[in-house]
C-alpha cells in the first residue's frame, strides 16, 4: 500500500516557523488517530500557492486544501484519509495551474536517451503522419489545431507550410530557429536541453508535409549543452533509422544537421538566418519573396521556432482538435514564458493562452519579492513593450498584447517594481538593439543611435521638452522604414513607455529627478547633520574620498568629486545619507 | 544496427517501463549552474556504496529554475515528490531518510501545480 503524504505549508508566512507549528499539530493528530504508519506529514518549501493560509496537499490523491484550521485537520483525517471523501468547503480552486504541452517531457525523460523518448510514445507523431495521413491531411491537422508561430509574429503554421508545399521545386528545406537572443528569454534552450527528440520529430513532420529531405537546426553557439544534447539526439536517431533514408520502412528520407549561430541577434530574423547558414554575412534582405518561395540556396524553405516544432509533434500525437480546446479563439494552445525580473519564482512557466498577466505574476510567479508593488511588466524582449500594472488583467494572446503596444514575442517576461526606472529600461533595450543592428539599412542604424543619444541626454538631466517629440518622430520613421523586424520593432520599448509613462520622462526632463533613483547623474547624495552619528562608515566606503570632515564638525560630501556610486547611502546605518 | 520499423516503435512504446524506483536530477543549464552535477554524483556513488537499489537518471528542467537543483524521487510505496535547492548534504539525507527509511525529508519539497 502506498503511504499517504500530506504536504503542509503556511502560505501567509515567509519563514518556516508557522509551518512548523501547523506540521506539529497535524502530525500529533495523525499519531493519536493511530495512522502514524500510513500517513506522513511533511513540511514543504513551496506549493505554488500564496496567501491562502495553511495549505495541505494530499499525495498521491493530489487534493489541495487551503485555509486549513485545526478542526479541518480532524476532518481531513476522518473524511479524506479514512473514507476518501473530499471536503468541498476547503478545496483549493485555483486557476493558476500550468498546462504542459511544449514542456511535457522536460523534467520527465532523460534527454540523452532515445529509448526513454520512444517509451513515452515518442516518434508516434511522425509514424501517424507517415502511415495514417498524407502530407495534405497532416497540414489539415495542424490547421485544425490553430497553431501559430511561437517565434513572435504568430503566423499560422499551416499557412506557411502550405505555401512551401505548393511552391514547386525538387529541393526544399526545413529550418529550426534556435537562435534565441532576447535578454532574459531561455525557453528554447530549455526545450532543446530537456527534450531534444520532440524538436527533431517536429522537424521530420514539417519535412514530410512540405516535401523536404533536408533540415538544419540553427542553434546559437552560446548554448553548448543544448548543442551537445541535440547532436547526441541526432546520432541516436540516425542509429535507429529514424533519420536518413527510408524512415520506418517508408520511402520518406530526411536528413538533419546542426549549424551554429555566432551570436548575432539579427540572425534570429529568418532571411538573416538563411544568409548565415549559407555562409554569408548575417544580414536580412527585403521580403517578398518569402523564404517559402525563395529561401535557403534559393530553394523553398520553412523556418519554425523550437517551441512551434515541439507543439507540432504533440499535435500529431494527440490530434489537432485536442490541441484547439486549449487557449482563446484566435490564439490556441499554450505559451512558455521565461519569467524573470523582480519576481519571487523566476523560471519557465507554461500557461494556456488567455491566462491573465496578473495570474501569471501574482499566482504562478508568487508576486514581487519583499512585498513591493508591481510597476509594469515587459514582454517580448527588445521588440516588445512595457505593460503598466493597470492592464495586468489582460489575457495573454497575440491580439491582446498587440493592442497594448507590446507583443508576445518569443516569451521573455520581465517584471518591474517601484525601484525600476522606465527611462532606464527603455535605454537598456534600445542600447541592445543599437549594438545588434546589422547596419544594412539607415533607419535602424542611424535612428536607433540617435534615439539612444536622446535617451542618454534625458537620463543625464540635460533633456529638453522637445526631446519627447523627437523620440516619437524617429520611432515612427524606424517602424515604417526599417528593412527587418529588428529595426521595425526596436522603438517599441520607447513607444510603449512614452505611451504609459510619459510623466516619468517629464520628471527627468523638467524636474531633473529620477523617481526610482536609477539614473545616477540625476541623484544627489547628502549627509543630514542632525541625524549623522559621525561613525565615519561612509568616509571609509567612499571610493573617491570625496567625504570630508571630522567627528567634531560632522561630514560633508563634495558634490563636484562625487561619482554617485551610492556606497555611502547603502552603508549608513542611521539613514543619515539622503538620495534625491 | 538494424533500422527501426513501425512495429518496433509500437512495441517499444507499448512496453511498460518497469516500476523500478528512481531519482531524477534536473540537469539543464539552470540545474547545472546551481550545482546539479555534484548532486548527481552524490546520488550515484552513495547509492552504490549503501547498496540502495534505485535508478539515478538525469532529466531536463521542469521550469522551477529558482529552486534548482530539482530532484524527483519515486521510492517504493511512496508517492513521487520533487525536492528543490538540493545540496550534496540534502542528497545524502534523501538517500538515507527518504529512499532507505521511507521518511520524507522535511522542508525541501517544491510542488508546483502543473497539469500534463
Amino acid at each position: 500500500m502506498t503511504t499517504t503524504v500530506v504536504l503542509i505549508k503556511d502560505t501567509n508566512a515567509e519563514g518556516l516557523g508557522r509551518t512548523r507549528d501547523a506540521h506539529d499539530i497535524f502530525a500529533e493528530k495523525v499519531k493519536s488517530a493511530g495512522l502514524a504508519d500510513s500517513v506522513q506529514i511533511v513540511r514543504a518549501a513551496d506549493l505554488g500557492i500564496y496567501n491562502k493560509g495553511v495549505v495541505a496537499k494530499l499525495l498521491p490523491q493530489g487534493i489541495v486544501y487551503v485555509d486549513v484550521t485545526e478542526t479541518d485537520m480532524d476532518a481531513i483525517i476522518s473524511e479524506t484519509i479514512r473514507q476518501g471523501k473530499t471536503l468541498d468547503a476547503k478545496l483549493h480552486r485555483g486557476g493558476n495551474e500550468q498546462v504542459r504541452i511544449v514542456m511535457r517531457n522536460c523534467g520527465v525523460v532523460n534527454p540523452e536517451s532515445i529509448d526513454e523518448y520512444i517509451a513515452i510514445r515518442g516518434y508516434q507523431g511522425i509514424k501517424r503522419a507517415l502511415f495514417d495521413l498524407t502530407p495534405e491531411k497532416t497540414i489539415e491537422e495542424i490547421k485544425t489545431s490553430g497553431l501559430r508561430g511561437r517565434g513572435g509574429a504568430g503566423y499560422p503554421t499551416w499557412l506557411k507550410w502550405t505555401m512551401a508545399r505548393n511552391s514547386f521545386n525538387a529541393q526544399k528545406y526545413v529550418i529550426c530557429n534556435g537562435d534565441e537572443g532576447d535578454p532574459g528569454a531561455y525557453m528554447d534552450r530549455s526545450v532543446l536541453e530537456g527534450d531534444p527528440h520532440c524538436v527533431l520529430e517536429g522537424m521530420m513532420i514539417a519535412g514530410y508535409c512540405i516535401g523536404a529531405t533536408k533540415g538544419f537546426l540553427y542553434i546559437r553557439a552560446e548554448y553548448p549543452l543544448a548543442i551537445k544534447r541535440i547532436q547526441k539526439a541526432l546520432d541516436q536517431a540516425y542509429e535507429k533509422g529514424l533519420l536518413g533514408n527510408g524512415i520506418l520502412g517508408t520511402k520518406f528520407c530526411f536528413d538533419l544537421e546542426v549549424r551554429l549561430g555566432a551570436g548575432a541577434f539579427v540572425c534570429g530574423e529568418e532571411t538573416a538566418l538563411i544568409a548565415s547558414i549559407e555562409g554569408k554575412r548575417g544580414t536580412p534582405r527585403p521580403r517578398p519573396p518569402y523564404p517559402s518561395d525563395v529561401g535557403l540556396w534559393g530553394k523553398p524553405t520553412i523556418i519554425n521556432n523550437v517551441e512551434t516544432l515541439a507543439n507540432v509533434s504533440y499535435i500529431l500525437l494527440k490530434g489537432g482538435k485536442d490541441f484547439s480546446q486549449i487557449g482563446t479563439d484566435k490564439s490556441k494552445g499554450t505559451k512558455v514564458f521565461a519569467l524573470t525580473g523582480k519576481i519571487r519564482n523566476s523560471g519557465l512557466i507554461e500557461i494556456p493562452m488567455g491566462t491573465s498577466l496578473r495570474t501569471i505574476i501574482e499566482e504562478i510567479g508568487g508576486g514581487v519579492a519583499d512585498g513591493k508593488k508591481i510597476l509594469a511588466v515587459q514582454t517580448g524582449g527588445p521588440s516588445g513593450g512595457v505593460i503598466p500594472e493597470k492592464f495586468l488583467d489582460t489575457p495573454v494572446s497575440y491580439e491582446h498584447l498587440q493592442e497594448l503596444g507590446s507583443i508576445m514575442g518569443s516569451g521573455g517576461m520581465i517584471v518591474m517594481d517601484q525601484d525600476d526606472c522606465l527611462v532606464d529600461i527603455a535605454k537598456f533595450y534600445l542600447g541592445f538593439c543599437v549594438d545588434e543592428s546589422c547596419g544594412k539599412c539607415a533607419p535602424c542604424r542611424i535612428g536607433g543611435f540617435q534615439m539612444l543619444k536622446v535617451l542618454e541626454k534625458i537620463s543625464e538631466g540635460k533633456g529638453e521638452p522637445a526631446d519627447i517629440e523627437t523620440l516619437k518622430r524617429i520611432a515612427q520613421a524606424m517602424q515604417k522604414a526599417s528593412l527587418c523586424a529588428l529595426g521595425q520593432s526596436a522603438p517599441n520599448p520607447i513607444v510603449s513607455t512614452l505611451k504609459y509613462f510619459e510623466e516619468e520622462y517629464r520628471q527627468h526632463i523638467v524636474d531633473k529627478k529620477c523617481r526610482a533613483g536609477k539614473c545616477a547623474k540625476l541623484l544627489n547624495f547628502e549627509i543630514v547633520a542632525s541625524v549623522c552619528k559621525r561613525c565615519k562608515l561612509c568616509v571609509k566606503n567612499c571610493p573617491v574620498n570625496c567625504i570630508s570632515g571630522d567627528r567634531e564638525t560632522g561630514y560633508t560630501i563634495d558634490q563636484a568629486k562625487c561619482i554617485k556610486c551610492g556606497n555611502c547611502f547603502e552603508v549608513c546605518k542611521f539613514d543619515a545619507v539622503t538620495r534625491r | 544496427m538494424t533500422k527501426l520499423t513501425k512495429e518496433d516503435l509500437d512495441a517499444a512504446s507499448a512496453k511498460q517501463s518497469a516500476n523500478r524506483p528512481y531519482i531524477k536530477v534536473g540537469m539543464s543549464s539552470c540545474g547545472v549552474a546551481a550545482g546539479a552535477d555534484e548532486v548527481f554524483k552524490v546520488f550515484k556513488t552513495e547509492a552504490e556504496k549503501r547498496k540502495i537499489d534505485i535508478a539515478v537518471k538525469p532529466c531536463g528542467c521542469s521550469g522551477s529554475c529558482h529552486a534548482e537543483p530539482l530532484v524527483e524521487v519515486s521510492a517504493e510505496g511512496l508517492p513521487s515528490v520533487v525536492y528543490g535547492r538540493v545540496t550534496p548534504d540534502i542528497a545524502l539525507r534523501i538517500l538515507e531518510e527518504h529512499v532507505r527509511d521511507k521518511r520524507l525529508v522535511q522542508d525541501f519539497i517544491v510542488d508546483m501545480p502543473v497539469r500534463r
